[in-house]
């Protein structure tokens, strides 16, 4: 198992470099002059070139690049060039905001669409299994955004039991943060839990019809438990739909977030796109990857603990 | 267009096609003064804040979110006048040469230091050394401290925009030691009506703020309580707005009707014209556009009213003019200059020697699709044969001014004189090489408005804004209005130059 772990770290440490490399370089491609966006049209030539200075702009390429991989490798990922505030500061503020959306539509994905699979998968055909079949279908087809809004309008504007709009730091106000969040989560989450109940759904029934199953049976263990093992043996579809599901949302976030008005990751990226700020940019691109790379391991290592098999791999 | 980025002032014009949804909002309790008005004041803005530092603000949308910390020397009336604020009172030299200002002494900085003349001469030469404040003060050779409460600007050359745009949001008083500290950027200490608080604050979301108990100009702020949420998505922020979360909001024209059963103000005033930059008048990069019939044509080919109506949701004035509707130099009958013809358009083509039309390149960027198909429709009639270079926003506002022609919305402003400046004759992003001074029509007015003072400086003005027309500068198709929408109780006056006003324009009543 230890050499399994240090594989995956292994790997997932040469994606960050290869990420990183390209992404400080087609950034420097792709923004050809960022004192310009970044001290807007009023600007001097001289004020330019200064902050250009200033910067490190006026430095050959590669030795920027050494310079940021050498601080960023002691987790130093420098200051904004928009404000001159530490990266790693604002990532501090953002990348909460972030994760707690993410999060907490993957744990409502994973608690409603367990549940519905195992109910479901366990007894196919029923009533139950069929309307659950023709919610998921509605909600497969509903666009994300549209279902955002009807919440906003019915559980938001109408009811006025959340927030239309804002992030409450769980600092200042547990259930203010909560309440901020959930409309956000939600939207994330429903696409979510018709992938994770289906992948479960089919993997239960697949596994129900094992001859392990009919021998627990015949040895007269209660249904809970022969239904735990089923789960077991169930698990890693679903559980690879909820990582997935995880690292997407990371990105999917943005368009939530601006539904929302959250300040995450995705308003970052986007700001810091349009300012040029190159610094800020690979910043996210590091955490970004960081998360990936972690929720791809602890995947591998539940995998790895729920099949040992898996860890030959 | 300085105030605000390109890619901004365009997504605005677009944004006014948005659409709304439906719901229920009540203002909160009222002040108790016999008008039914909430205490609290909560704006729903249409962008972060630029920065906290007003060396490195914008204009734009940052005037709500500094003029509550922020006390500035000089503010604006409706009309872009400047008006006293922390100066009371200024004298222009004769010789145009010098300013000087009065200091009230009665102002104090958050962390309790005074607002005196060496703070005043402090911060404003940190504006001036600022690369986004620094535009009010090209024209400024030094500050100078005269006694406790006066201060002197020395000009290198007569400034008739200066005091506009200190105005505007170019003259902030910071407190001298946050700026030795170089901390303005994350603490911003002024001697505003209103003190941020951090603590409460979430960067990018919600900013929060105390009220100065005992600020000096404490009766143009009303508002017990303030929050300034920066939303992006209008969508997002009309629902903040019918939730009750917000009660003052940068609009959609879109949510009109809606607004209107709501019960909720409507205020809307001219922001931007839409239509064509020309840079080159003198046919240095283009040979047809130094003809003033191709120039005419180019005017006469578009249908104003027609691309107002379909991309800008029909929320502004069907114009050729830069200077704003309704003000002073805006004459609403040489609209009719260029009423829709395609025919004559066609005829002064041929005239200037172009019966089939000229090939032209012109830059593309996504933020300007929408007005593209106007463009190309009108300019294919004429036979203008169309090479569009795309690229993205940032490069937009690179490499657009060195093509002769390309498609803009510019911010425009209230003052008359300062639109001369922005619009003709100084350099601008827009403008990198103003060539009015090769117009024998254009040049001589300009001189004349230079010159002129007080009423003659206007009648100057309004016959340069003629001659601007009958030389077809530019093709301008419509000018756009930005709407705001504030709940019952609370009032808002739009001012032209300012995106979205500052404090002292959203009162109670």
């Amino acid at each position: 198992m230890l050499l399994f772990t240090a594989k995956r770290v292994l790997s997932g440490i040469l994606l960050l470099v290869a990420v990183s490399i390209g992404t400080f370089f087609l950034a420097h491609l792709a923004i050809s002059d960022p004192t310009a966006a970044l001290l807007g049209t009023t600007a001097s030539p001289a004020q330019q070139a200064a902050l250009a200075e200033k910067i490190g702009l006026d430095r050959p390429l590669l030795v920027q690049f050494w310079d940021w991989l050498s601080h960023a490798a002691l987790l130093d990922f420098g200051v904004s060039w928009r404000n001159f505030q530490p990266v790693a500061d604002q990532l501090a503020i953002k990348v909460p905001v972030t994760l707690s959306v993410v999060t907490f539509a993957t744990l409502i994905t994973a608690v409603i669409g367990v549940a519905f699979g195992m109910i479901t998968g366990l007894r196919p055909g029923t009533w139950f299994d069929r309307i659950i079949k023709g919610i998921s279908v509605v909600l497969f087809a509903l666009p994300g955004f549209w279902v955002s809004l009807v919440l906003v309008m019915w559980l938001a504007v109408q009811l006025k039991w959340f927030p239309a709009v804002g992030y409450v730091p769980p600092t200042q106000s547990v259930d203010g943060w909560l309440r901020s969040i959930t409309l956000p989560a939600i939207s994330l989450a429903l696409g979510g839990i018709v992938a994770v109940s289906e992948q479960l759904r089919n993997a239960v029934i697949a596994q129900s019809r094992q001859d392990w199953v009919r021998t627990l049976r015949s040895r007269g263990l209660s249904p809970t438990r022969v239904n735990l093992h089923i789960l077991r043996n169930a698990s890693p579809a679903a559980l690879t739909v909820i990582a997935l599901m995880f690292v997407g949302l990371l990105s999917g976030a943005i368009v939530v977030e601006q539904i929302f008005s959250l300040p995450g990751l995705g308003q970052l990226t986007n700001q810091s796109s349009q300012n040029g700020d190159i610094p800020m940019l690979l910043g996210i691109t590091v955490i970004s990857i960081v998360f990936v790379v972690l929720i791809n391991l602890l995947l591998d290592l539940v995998l790895g603990w729920i099949n040992p098999k898996v860890r030959v791999a | 267009m300085k105030r605000m980025p390109l890619a901004i002032a365009a997504a605005l014009a677009a944004a006014l096609a948005l659409t709304s949804c439906s719901g229920g909002a009540a203002p909160t309790p009222s002040d108790g003064s016999g008008v039914d008005s909430p205490d609290a004041l909560n704006i729903g803005n249409f962008l972060d804040v630029t920065s906290w530092d007003p060396s490195l603000a914008d204009i734009g949308f940052d005037g709500p979110y500094l003029s509550a910390v922020y006390d500035a020397l000089i503010a604006l009336d409706k009309d872009g006048n400047p008006i006293p604020s922390l100066a009371t009172a200024w004298t222009v030299a004769d010789d145009d040469l010098s300013i000087d200002l009065d200091i009230r002494t009665d102002a104090v900085f958050s962390d309790g230091t005074p607002v005196d003349a060496d703070a005043v001469v402090k911060s404003l030469e940190y504006l001036k050394a600022g690369a986004r404040s620094g535009e009010a003060y090209l024209n400024v050779s030094s500050f100078e401290k005269v006694d406790d409460d006066t201060i002197s600007i020395t000009l290198t050359q007569r400034d008739d925009t200066i005091l506009y745009l200190m105005g505007l949001g170019r003259s902030y008083v910071m407190s001298p030691a946050s700026i030795d500290a170089d901390s303005l950027g994350k603490e911003p200490i002024g001697s505003g009506p209103y003190v941020l608080d951090s603590a409460t604050s979430v960067a990018g979301a919600e900013y929060h703020f105390t009220k100065v108990a005992d600020h000096w100009d404490a009766k143009t702020y009303p508002f017990a309580e303030l929050s300034i949420f920066p939303i992006t998505d209008a969508t997002a922020r009309h629902n903040a707005m019918l939730s009750g979360q917000i009660n003052v909001q940068y609009g959609d024209v879109a949510n009109l009707e809606q607004a209107d059963q709501q019960g909720w103000n409507v205020a809307q005033r001219v922001s931007g014209w839409a239509g064509l930059v020309i840079t080159d008048h003198t046919g240095a990069k283009s040979e047809p556009l130094g003809k003033l019939e191709v120039r005419q044509a180019l005017n006469y080919a578009f249908d104003g009213a027609a691309v107002l109506a379909a991309v800008g949701s029909g929320a502004g004035v069907a114009t050729n003019q830069v200077f704003p509707d309704g003000g002073t130099i805006n004459d609403p009958s040489l609209n009719e200059t260029y009423a829709y013809n395609i025919d004559k358009a066609k005829e002064l083509l041929a005239e200037a020697g172009y019966p089939d039309g000229f090939e032209i390149s012109m830059p593309m960027s996504p933020i300007f699709e929408m007005w593209k198909p106007s463009a190309e429709q009108a300019l294919n009639e004429l036979g203008i044969t169309v090479t569009w270079d795309n690229m993205q926003m940032p490069d937009y506002q690179l490499n657009a001014p060195n093509y002769p022609m390309f498609i803009s919305f510019l911010a425009m402003d209230g003052n008359d004189v300062a639109t001369v400046s922005r619009q003709l004759t100084s350099v601008q992003w827009f403008n990198p090489e103003p060539d009015y001074a090769k117009n024998e029509v254009i040049a001589p007015l300009v001189e004349k408005v230079q010159s002129a003072r007080g009423d003659e400086q206007t009648a100057a003005i309004q016959e340069l804004n003629q001659a601007l027309v009958d030389q077809a500068w530019w093709s301008v198709w419509y000018q756009a209005n930005n709407i705001y929408y504030t709940a019952a109780g609370i009032q808002l006056q739009p001012v032209v130059g300012m995106m979205f006003p500052t404090l002292r324009y959203i009162t109670q009543g």
